[in-house]
């Protein structure tokens, strides 16, 4: 195998190529122009290594239990799922292009957009050999609308909620929701994993259910000890081709170093986990490893509580966004690895985020909403005071495991104090965070923001909707918008509704975007490259295990190293 | 009657321990909850709708319940279901145990006879340029965090030198009970065992030391010298055996902080024990998790002191009286 091979450059080059002229095509219905950027090699070398292998070993670091919808929570480690489980749609909501793959038709059939009708594959099989049918897509959404909650719970219970689940025929479901899903089909049809009706039937505590999931998916989980291994074998039988990795071991290593130190003895062939921007520089020119920068779609915030005062004031909200000045955030805390925040929501790079929206730097402004307000210094020790001229403090509260959001909130402080806002920085175990974020006892909070979280439409709507009791329900202008834009039956509808809650969410943010990360993630060239990216996913899931041309057809573009 | 005597005072500390046990992760901020589910849908979610979740583990009831639920529990064996494995908390500490008993084992017999062999031998020897370099190396490495000594040998025996494998217990393609199994067993043990004994050894080493440099100065010593009895008779049967005494208690007691160690070296080392569990437990805020493992801490330190105390005696003829 050559250190550079023309091969796997030309490759790339003509996917680059490929790929130019369907980022230059008209917009689809319901899209907003913005792009993903492609992924790139970071290596100094792209290398050809083999694009098959017997075994591989990855290494993992959030547990996924026996990998249910119930023991997965977040997109840490919802690849794992993916693994074994497949959707309507792939590969996710994150790329609005996504293709069926156990549908074969996701059809829009009521000009309100409340009725869709689904026609599935014919002789996909479960892992245990009986057949998939309608029965299953509509026991899922009949389990998730009913049964205890989830991640993806919401996609039959609220938004959108289902009224009507029909099996029309062995392959034939037919969905009617209480209010109009345009998008159905680009999100939750590529999102909601579809379960197996035989096997949860009557599972009335998934969270304490002990069997192996039974899929559709490429692999099998045949054997997991938990916090220390998952195995899963490939599904010889699998309808888009047998996987070209043939047994595929997932490691548990929590400790960052020794997750990277593993990689590097070669220990194990791929990090799942972002590597840490200063490894990133020192890998470089590593021989042995290839590195590849994938769009995860994950960003760091600056959480306002407005569930109390003084953020239920949305003009001092307004004076926070103006104050923080995320591009130097950005070059210390991530080393420059990413992009600076921009806006309260949702990721600069979604497919539906409205372009150009900027919450700006202006501390100028910011100070002038802060006298107008009457948030002066009543009593001349330096620091604003509430309009009655009670001090003024805010808390911002970190977790302890979290050194760069330590980082982020020491400039937080800085840049608040230079419109005389004065903040306490305290770090505190994840777990009583979390109890601070539930009880609402907490002003300000450093945290991530998921792909789901943050480049999902519906998201959106769950996560800012006036009716959900924790939003200020002082906010009618929002709570308004949100309902216009759940009542809206196109996708150009929604998305026109959905740019004013995005503008509205910029001015009066309850979240204050810090930087978006950029994700690189580094494997062993030698034991596999084959590694595609995945809007959301990074390169660790399952479209980089599949047959070529499955892989090639579904895979985000990539560029070369260098650009 | 002194027999009588320890065990109702391990009695009431075993009840005091089961209280503690449950009370303390309840104190902590924070319930399962926040764990089990993400923010966005919790945030959906109605005060019924949470019991329901909550009510799969037992932890809907009354706390009152809940204690009377968690004794009976320990009493018949059944700890409950972990929220964070979703399986019976004492099958979750069963498949772990083993792997902490070989970590701390190894590290409590190394540090144990390194601890008292250095501290005897730097007795021997005070004052002396040997023995301040024993202390100042001892005390130094015993002073430096776990973790840190950790990652140094990671950093150094897996990273730079390539000899030891970083992490796991054991190798994943191995069957256990071959020789393949054991031995990549005992390669992983290497690091977390050297990491935890060098933690331990520097307060057995202290012990062993002072002890033995007051047994020396002891008139029995001088009686003995007097009486012409050898020089090493003197040292390894008057001094050392009543220096054994205090090197005796202090091991036992250290088995402790050893569990604290353990907490952080599995962490570091991937190492799948109680250690972990703990670690795991408290970023959840599982409850029924952390009551069984602090259960088999507090059952195995309260073991480790119940039979240093029992076996005292048969070292120690004075406490027989």
């Amino acid at each position: 195998m050559a250190r550079s091979a023309p091969l796997a450059l030309t490759l790339s080059l003509m996917t680059a190529v490929a790929a130019g002229p369907a980022l230059a095509q008209s917009l689809a219905p319901g899209e907003s122009g913005n792009r993903l950027e492609p992924a790139r090699y970071v290596s100094e070398a792209v290398n050809d290594g083999p694009k098959a292998a017997d075994r591989l070993t990855l290494g993992m670091w959030v547990a996924a239990g026996n990998v249910t919808t119930y023991t997965i929570g977040n997109s840490w480690n919802d690849w794992v799922l993916w693994l074994v489980y497949d959707k309507l749609r792939e590969p996710s909501p994150y790329v609005g292009n996504s293709q069926d793959w156990l549908a074969t038709r996701v059809e829009q059939v009521s000009d309100d957009a409340r009725v869709w009708e689904i026609a599935l594959r014919d002789g996909i099989t479960w892992h245990d050999g009986t057949p998939f049918t309608a029965e299953d897509v509509a026991f899922t959404f009949e389990y998730y609308r009913e049964g205890p909650p989830n991640r993806w719970t919401h996609h039959a219970s609220s938004v959108p909620r289902m009224v009507g689940i029909e099996v029309v025929d062995r392959l034939t479901v037919r969905l009617t929701a209480e209010k109009p899903m345009p998008n159905f089909d680009r999100i939750t049809a590529a999102d909601l994993p579809i379960i197996q009706k035989a096997q949860w039937e009557g599972v009335e505590e998934p969270r304490s259910f002990e069997e192996l999931p039974v899929g559709t998916g490429p692999y099998r989980l045949v054997a997991y000890e938990a916090d220390r291994f998952y195995r899963f074998e490939a599904n010889e039988d699998y309808w888009k081709g047998a996987p070209v990795v043939k047994n595929l071991d997932l490691v548990m290593i929590k400790d960052p170093q020794t997750m990277f130190t593993a990689l590097k003895t070669g220990e194990i062939d791929g990090a799942a986990r972002p590597v840490p921007p200063e490894l990133v520089r020192e890998w470089r020119d590593d021989p042995d490893l290839e590195m590849i920068s994938a769009p995860t779609l994950w960003g760091a915030w600056l959480d306002l509580n407005v569930q109390r005062p003084p953020f239920d004031d949305r003009e001092l909200r307004r004076a926070v966004t103006l104050a923080v000045d995320t591009a130097p955030m950005l070059e210390r805390v991530m080393l420059g690895q990413g992009k600076p925040g921009t806006h309260s929501w949702p990721h600069v790079d979604s497919f539906w985020t409205k372009p150009d929206l900027h919450a700006g730097y202006d501390p100028a402004s910011a100070a002038a909403i802060l006298d107008a307000e009457g948030y002066v210094d009543a009593d001349g020790d330096g620091t604003r005071d509430y309009p009655d001229g009670s001090p003024l403090t805010l808390d911002l509260k970190v977790a302890s495991n979290q050194p760069l959001f330590l980082r982020a909130a020491e400039m937080v402080d800085a840049q608040l104090a230079e419109v005389g806002l004065r903040v306490d920085v305290e770090s505190v175990d994840p777990g009583t965070l979390a109890a601070l974020w539930r009880g609402g006892d907490f002003n300000l909070r450093i945290a991530d923001i998921t792909p789901h979280g943050i480049a999902d439409q519906d998201m959106l709507i769950i996560l800012y909707r006036g009716d959900r009791g924790r939003e200020p329900t002082v906010d009618e202008e929002k709570a308004a918008i949100v309902e216009r834009w759940l009542d809206a039956e196109t996708r150009e509808e929604r998305l026109a509704i959905s740019y004013e809650l995005q503008e509205y969410q910029t001015r009066y943010p309850n979240r204050v975007m810090l930087w978006y990360p950029e994700s690189t993630f580094a494997y062993r060239w030698e034991s596999f490259d084959a590694y595609v990216p995945s809007a959301g996913y990074g390169i660790f899931h399952k479209y980089s295990f599949l047959p070529q041309e499955v892989r090639e057809a579904i895979a985000d573009p990539m560029l070369p190293a260098g650009q | 009657m002194v027999w009588l005597r320890i065990i109702a005072a391990y009695a009431a500390v075993l009840a005091l321990a089961l209280t503690l046990n449950f009370a303390l992760p309840r104190m902590a901020p924070g319930d399962p909850l926040a764990f089990l589910l993400p923010e966005d849908v919790l945030a959906e979610m109605t005060p019924a709708e949470k019991d329901r979740v909550l009510a799969e583990f037992g932890l809907d009831d009354p706390v009152a319940v809940q204690f009377a639920a968690y004794v009976g529990g320990v009493v018949t064996g059944d700890l409950g279901t972990s929220t964070r494995y979703g399986a019976p908390v004492w099958d979750v500490v069963a498949g772990r145990l083993p792997w902490t008993l070989l970590l701390m084992g190894w590290a409590l017999a190394l540090s144990a006879a390194l601890g008292t062999a250095l501290g005897v031998a730097a007795a021997r020897s005070r004052g002396e340029m040997s023995d301040i370099g024993t202390t100042v190396l001892v005390l130094a490495l015993g002073s430096a965090p776990v973790f840190w000594v950790a990652m140094l040998l990671i950093t150094l025996f897996s990273a730079k030198l390539g000899w030891l494998p970083s992490f796991g217990a054991a190798p994943l393609m191995a069957i256990p009970g071959t020789w393949g199994y054991v031995a990549g067993v005992a390669e992983r043990l290497i690091m977390p065992v050297t990491a935890l004994t060098i933690a331990q050894t520097a307060g057995v080493w202290l012990t062993a030391r002072s002890a033995m440099a007051v047994a020396l100065s002891r008139d029995y010593v001088t009686v003995a010298r007097a009486k012409g009895v050898p020089e090493r008779a003197v040292f390894w049967r008057h001094a050392l055996r009543n220096a054994m005494l205090p090197i005796y208690t202090n091991v036992a007691i250290g088995l402790g902080a050893l569990l604290g160690g353990a907490l952080v070296v599995e962490t570091v080392f991937s190492w799948p024990g109680i250690g972990q569990l703990v670690v795991q437990g408290v970023e959840a805020r599982d409850y029924n998790l952390l009551q069984g493992v602090f259960l088999v801490a507090t059952l195995s330190v309260l073991a480790a002191n119940l039979l240093s105390d029992l076996t005292y005696p048969f070292i120690d003829p004075r406490v027989r009286r």
